[in-house]
């Protein structure tokens, strides 16, 4: 297995304040990758830095071997990296399928027009939300809204595909849908990498866990191995189960 | 979220619009509205003899108007306030008229070369500020044209006549054949002629319009409005597809600039550069309903109808009343004139259904 996500000392200053130091990490093809950390630990700041909505004090950023950490969004999407965000961010004045469709055709460049509904319509199918591709966005309810958030990331055809909380506000019921879906897609070949605070689904999901604290890598290894680490008892996991 | 045996299966035609199929009917009513044009000064004459002159330049107005909104609205899709359309306007204008002056060149050439000018201006103008988001976009617009304006006027009277304008030559000249024409018949081959030109144009900026809407350029524009970061995220380039927008509408207007120079016979830097020009370019996209081709038309029709009855019927004062009407209609019409009408349309629908 090679490295599909490869960073090496990442770091991201906001005037005075570090929130993101030193960061490496390696994200191996086909595996789901979890990280995770108190608020503030600097996560979707990594995740920003990653997807390119923010750029990178210094580091690197290598996707499949290619350098991406001063590239725009769109050249990271065309490069085969997708996201879906913690805030769903549907397009308005657009049905469901239109927005899934922006995706199948700007997410990979020379896709043709039939090609892209081609892809739009799978990324529809696998979301289960092709009964309601005809629906102005602003009728979805909040699982409906991440499942579309997760079909047009798909939709850009991803090698890699970054995930920030998208099991926040779900039922029980209803993340346990949602885990299922991104075992899937990882079935498909796509490397996932995501963000999350609810700890069942990191540990039914992550082959491995990145823990931050303070935008420092605290511990990496398996689920097992980093909730035995007495470094992340102390700095996260302690003080979570007291809530 | 798993695949469940009840899902329906999306087929790739179900997710695609229905693009060609569009496309097809909105190049019908592209082809049977030229038509209408090409009818439309005979038509006139017939029904109104010597006072389809007049007909006719109102009708020159309203096309121009409407070039002016389409064209505006291209830059408004992608999520633009473009303040610039009134320099690339004048640029259009000065560009023939310069032309003309110092140069022995063909009389026609400035038309073509008076868009290639305004979107060239545009490319440069947008390249720099297109990264700029919403309000600071506007500014930097407004302040182009002023530049612009000032740069024009400064410019070597002899190059560009200073703050007293340029002549420019007609494009036509009819002549007056005495015993087989009458005297008003000159104008109206000339305003006929300018008709034909402006009506042409105003075919092409539909057509531009409509292949924007109906091709995956719309998926990006609307992207690029309503959420540019998740826009860029998803594959979508927002800084070429702003400009591509931009440009596009500036070289319309441009040649727009450069018509009205030739008929109105000169260009001075107040007039070409007017901002008058830029508030008529984003008023009446409003006024018909926003990122559509159909209400720019509409609206260009309706207020100019609107215009020329008040013109005559109050004289002194009536923009303030035509300025009202605006207003008013804009408040009480949130999506213009097609809003209104998919309103009173969808009520029908309803009424209907209700029946049994």
């Amino acid at each position: 297995m090679s490295a599909d996500l490869a960073v090496r000392e990442l770091n991201k200053s906001f005037g005075g304040l570090q929130a993101v130091s030193d960061l490496s990490f390696d994200v191996n093809e086909g595996e789901i990758f979890a990280i995770i950390g108190p608020n503030g630990a600097g996560k979707t700041t990594t995740l920003n830095l990653l997807s390119g909505l923010l750029t990178p004090t210094s580091g690197s950023i290598k996707l499949r071997g290619e350098e991406i950490a001063q590239l725009p969004p769109y050249r990271r999407c065309h490069l085969g990296l997708g996201r879906a965000f913690q805030v769903v961010q549907p397009f308005p004045e657009m049905t469901v399928a239109q927005n899934v469709l922006v995706g199948a055709q700007f997410g990979e460049r020379g896709v043709s027009g039939a090609e892209a509904g081609r892809r739009a319509a799978e990324a529809l199918e696998r979301t289960a939300m092709g009964a309601l591709k005809d629906t102005p966005v602003e009728d979805l309810n909040l699982l409906q809204e991440k499942r579309l958030e997760i079909a047009r990331a798909l939709a850009t055809a991803p090698q890699v595909l970054l995930l920030d909380e998208v099991m926040a506000g779900l039922r029980p019921a209803e993340a346990k849908q949602a885990v299922e879906l991104v075992r899937s897609v990882r079935d498909d070949g796509v490397t996932v990498v995501f963000i999350e605070h609810v700890m069942p689904v990191v540990r039914d999901l992550a082959d491995r866990v990145l823990v931050m604290d303070y935008g420092r890598e605290l511990a990496t290894g398996s689920y097992a191995e980093v909730t035995a680490d007495p470094k992340v008892v102390e700095a996260y996991l302690g003080e979570s189960e007291e809530d | 979220m798993s695949a469940r045996g009840s899902v329906p299966k999306v087929e790739a035609a179900d997710v695609t619009p229905r693009r060609r199929a569009g496309l097809s009917r909105d190049l019908i009513f592209t082809l049977i509205f030229a038509g209408l044009l090409l009818f439309a000064p005979t038509l006139l004459r017939a029904l109104f003899g010597q006072a389809s002159v007049s007909y006719l330049s109102l009708g020159i107005r309203a096309v121009a108007l409407a070039v002016l909104a389409l064209s505006w609205d291209l830059v408004a899709r992608t999520g633009q306030l473009s303040l610039a359309h009134a320099a690339f306007y004048g640029a259009g204008a000065y560009t023939t008229a310069i032309l003309l002056k110092n140069f022995d060149a063909p009389l026609w050439l400035g038309l073509p070369l008076g868009g290639i000018v305004a979107g060239v201006l545009a490319l440069g103008l947008g390249a720099v500020t297109l990264r700029l988001y919403g309000i600071y976009f506007a500014i930097a617009t407004l302040a182009f044209t002023e530049v612009v304006k000032a740069v024009v006027q400064e410019l070597p009277t002899a190059i560009a006549g200073g703050t007293a304008g340029v002549n420019v030559a007609p494009l036509f000249r009819p002549t007056f054949v005495p015993g087989e024409m009458e005297r008003w018949e000159i104008a109206f081959l000339r305003n006929q002629n300018y008709f034909y030109l402006y009506a042409g144009l105003l075919v092409v900026a539909i057509l531009v319009s409509v292949l924007v809407q109906r091709s995956r350029l719309r998926s990006a524009f609307t992207a690029i409005r309503t959420n540019e970061f998740v826009a860029s995220v998803m594959g979508v380039n927002p800084a070429r597809n702003k400009l591509l927008g931009f440009v596009i509408s500036s070289a319309i207007v441009g040649v727009l600039g450069a018509l009205e120079a030739h008929r109105l016979g000169s260009v001075i830097p107040e007039g070409a550069f007017a901002v008058h020009t830029t508030v008529l370019a984003l008023v009446t996209p409003i006024f018909g309903g926003l990122y559509t081709t159909i209400g720019p038309l509409l609206a260009a029709g309706f207020l100019s109808g609107i215009e020329e009855t008040l013109k005559r019927s109050l004289a002194e004062g009536y923009l303030i009343v035509y300025g009202a009407v605006l207003v008013i209609s804009i408040l009480f019409m949130p999506r213009g004139l097609v809003g209104l009408f998919d309103r009173v349309t969808n009520r029908r629908r309803r009424e209907g259904e209700e029946r049994p």
